[in-house]
């Protein structure tokens, strides 16, 4: 008969609990993927659930072209590789979810509908299967988390972490306490973002967080400045780059986040404080109907291909003006 | 127990990760692996402990057995010149070498927690990597860069592997008969990470290892010396950002990196016998580093005594060893190929008996200078 390993333990080690953590993962969509890869990336178990196998495939084959992609920026090895996806399980069945101590809904629903039923409804869902102490997070930006919270037995365990893309480049992750969250569930998830080796950033209630009510009301002004016809998508987006040191221009921002996400988040807003500079510009409005949703389709205020931006060709406006002079 | 005999000697693995385990091999030749999950450095010591007084696979019966551990640190910085005996005070001083060395030292300092917590009343004495080459000159150890950076940041080269420099030159000149201090040695340790010291009177005039472990010799996956607006010019051409340009000379480097094969030296041999060009290209380069730093370093010395090989392929790759010796008659090596040949993992001199310089073969004994370390202190303490 093999030994078990646990025969050995002196008794102190009862006390030793610490790095226990299992985490479950509702929703693999892109968002979800880059998450599943910086928790197992930290050496902790998850499991996702999807609402189909089609889904659940899908997402297996996504975080692989996703690592794939890292490796080939030197940022992972094939090793790195196998490690994680040895620690990445995927399901359909909520059940699954039971021993986990961190459940995160990372839902992206397609429909062009309000997500926030959708969201409570899993999160009621997650609850009917773990333990009491289970944290219950969601990665929502621009919905109140105490919204998602009620019809919880336990709305104590419900808080909002925000993950932002590129999540394994991103040094910050926010967290949003509700009104309901207990310290005791803070100081976990503040515990379980160290372990991730990020930065918490503290918010209070806020729908938006900080990242999302700060970069919506700018990408909207630069499709301001865009239609009044002040400057250029490449010379609004080369201001904010060199000038102000950004990482990326508003209009590469707005395509590496999805336009249709984008959107998302701005009516989002909008509904949340009723303020007009929240409201979404009609140029991305228009340019959703049209599926130029960014880099996922392609084509948003830049041209790509596989993914990578067409430096040469420019921005499509440019390419547009260029055509009509001629 | 007064004697150097080893009780037993294990390891812990995948802390933290799946697949973790535990390995132990009493001296009776008794061996066991144990699987199971261990989540934390603190938990590895636990079930350590836990085999040791074990009735199936212990060495001794209780706790109260151990008299004192010895930790091995990989980077204690300019704070740390000898092994220490570890108080709260040498605990904050090694918070501050986090820094340096972040995946390493703070693992270090979760095991002395640990040991803290379970064996409170036993004595604890901290062995630094970096300890043994403080005895490096500023000409040595100064990177040409603005002086501030080192005020600023203790930027500057501290050097790895020093137990095992220490204790294979140490070892050389006993079996040689010889006193340390009238030996200029050349100690290069191959293993996985590689590193080359020069030893003149006992103590390390300048190593190949820098600020980090990515300087000097072509490595596993390390890259070694680069140059570094080479550094820069990748950054921005392939567009990455620190993380990955670490990884890109940590762990897609080296042989690995050249070879495209394996970051092991036997895989890669393999293939260089099948006439696979790029892993002949690794080897060769792996090789004429070693070469190139051995002549850095008998210029340094003013002469070399003796080269000492030691680590993984240093005391078992014998094409290795004769192919950097190759071609040194110029230097006064003469090395007996036929002996050097197929020869591991023994002490054995490798050079004729004419030789003017010499070359051994010494396996290292990094566990050893821990333990001697330990005991000197605890006994210094009383």
């Amino acid at each position: 008969m093999e030994e078990k390993l646990e025969d050995y333990a002196l008794n102190k080690s009862l006390q030793s609990k610490t790095g226990n953590i299992k985490v479950g993962l509702v929703g693999c969509g892109s968002m979800g993927q880059e998450i599943a890869i910086l928790i197992s990336k930290s050496g902790i178990d998850l499991c996702f659930v999807e609402v189909d196998e089609e889904r659940v495939e899908a997402a297996f084959k996504g975080i692989k072209e996703q690592i794939d992609k890292i490796i080939s920026h030197w940022g992972m090895t094939t090793s790195d590789k196998r490690a994680i996806l040895s620690r990445i399980k995927g399901t359909t069945d909520y059940k699954k979810l039971k021993d986990c101590s961190v459940v995160i809904e990372a839902i992206n629903s397609r429909k062009w509908v309000p997500n926030q039923p959708v969201r409570r409804e899993v999160f009621k869902q997650v609850e009917e299967v773990v333990s009491d102490d289970c944290v219950l997070i969601s990665n929502a930006s621009t919905i109140v988390i105490s919204d998602l919270a009620i019809g919880l037995k336990r709305p104590s365990r419900a808080i909002g972490v925000h993950f932002i893309s590129p999540v394994l480049r991103t040094r910050i992750i926010e967290i949003n306490r509700c009104r309901n969250t207990t310290e005791e569930t803070i100081l976990f998830v503040k515990r379980f973002v160290k372990m991730l080796g990020k930065e918490t950033i503290n918010v209070f209630g806020s729908p938006g967080n900080i990242s999302t009510r700060l970069i919506v009301p700018m990408i909207n002004e630069a499709c301001g400045l865009l239609m009044e016809g002040v400057s250029t998508v490449e010379q609004i987006d080369k201001t904010m780059k060199l000038g102000y040191g950004m990482q990326r221009g508003p209009f590469t921002m707005a395509d590496h986040i999805g336009l249709d996400k984008l959107t998302k988040w701005m009516e989002g807003l909008y509904n949340e404080y009723g303020d007009i500079k929240y409201k979404s510009s009609p140029l991305i409005r228009r340019m959703v109907r049209a599926g130029m949703l960014g880099k996922k389709s392609g084509e948003g205020f830049y041209l790509y291909k596989d993914g990578v931006k067409i430096e040469k060709t420019g921005s499509i406006f440019s390419l547009g003006q260029n055509l009509h002079i001629k | 127990m007064d004697d150097e005999s080893v009780l037993a000697k294990g390891i812990v693995e995948k802390i933290g990760l799946n697949g973790s385990f535990i390995k132990n091999e009493r001296n009776d030749g008794d061996k066991v692996t144990l699987n199971g999950n261990i989540y934390d450095h603190q938990q590895g010591i636990e079930y350590m402990l836990g085999v040791l007084t074990s009735e199936r696979h212990g060495s001794i019966k209780t706790l109260e057995e151990i008299n004192a551990v010895g930790h091995r640190v990989v980077h204690g910085a300019e704070a740390f010149k000898t092994s220490v005996s570890i108080t709260d005070k040498v605990i904050d001083k090694m918070q501050e070498c986090v820094d340096l060395a972040p995946l390493h030292n703070p693992p270090n300092l979760k095991g002395i927690y640990a040991i803290t917590n379970l064996l409170p009343n036993v004595p604890q004495v901290g062995v630094f990597d970096t300890a043994f080459h403080q005895t490096m000159e500023p000409k040595s150890y100064m990177y040409a860069i603005p002086y501030a950076l080192y005020t600023k940041h203790g930027v500057r080269r501290y050097g790895f592997h020093g137990s095992s420099h220490r204790y294979v030159s140490t070892r050389v000149a006993e079996l040689m008969n010889t006193d340390l201090k009238d030996l200029k040695v050349i100690t290069c340790h191959l293993g996985n990470g590689a590193s080359i010291a020069a030893i003149k009177n006992g103590k390390s005039i300048d190593t190949s290892m820098g600020l980090t472990p990515v300087e000097g010799l072509m490595m596993g996956t390390r890259c070694g010396d680069l140059d570094v607006g080479a550094l820069t010019f990748i950054m921005q051409k392939e567009v990455i950002g620190v993380a990955a340009t670490n990884t890109l000379v940590n762990k897609h480097s080296g042989v690995l990196g050249i070879s495209g094969i394996s970051s092991d030296m036997r895989d890669v041999e393999k293939a260089a016998e099948k006439g696979n060009e790029r892993a002949i290209l690794a080897l060769r380069m792996y090789e004429y580093r070693i070469k190139k730093y051995i002549g850095a370093y008998t210029a340094a010395l003013g002469g070399v005594d003796v080269i000492v090989f030691t680590g993984g392929i240093g005391e078992n790759a014998s094409e290795t060893r004769a192919n950097v010796m190759k071609d040194m008659e110029y230097l006064g090596v003469d090395l007996d190929f036929e002996k050097n040949n197929g020869l591991r993992s023994k002490e054995a001199e490798i050079t004729k008996a004419d030789s003017k310089v010499k070359v051994w073969i010494i396996p290292t004994n990094e566990e050893l200078v821990i333990a001697r370390d330990t005991l000197r202190i605890i006994k210094e303490k009383k």
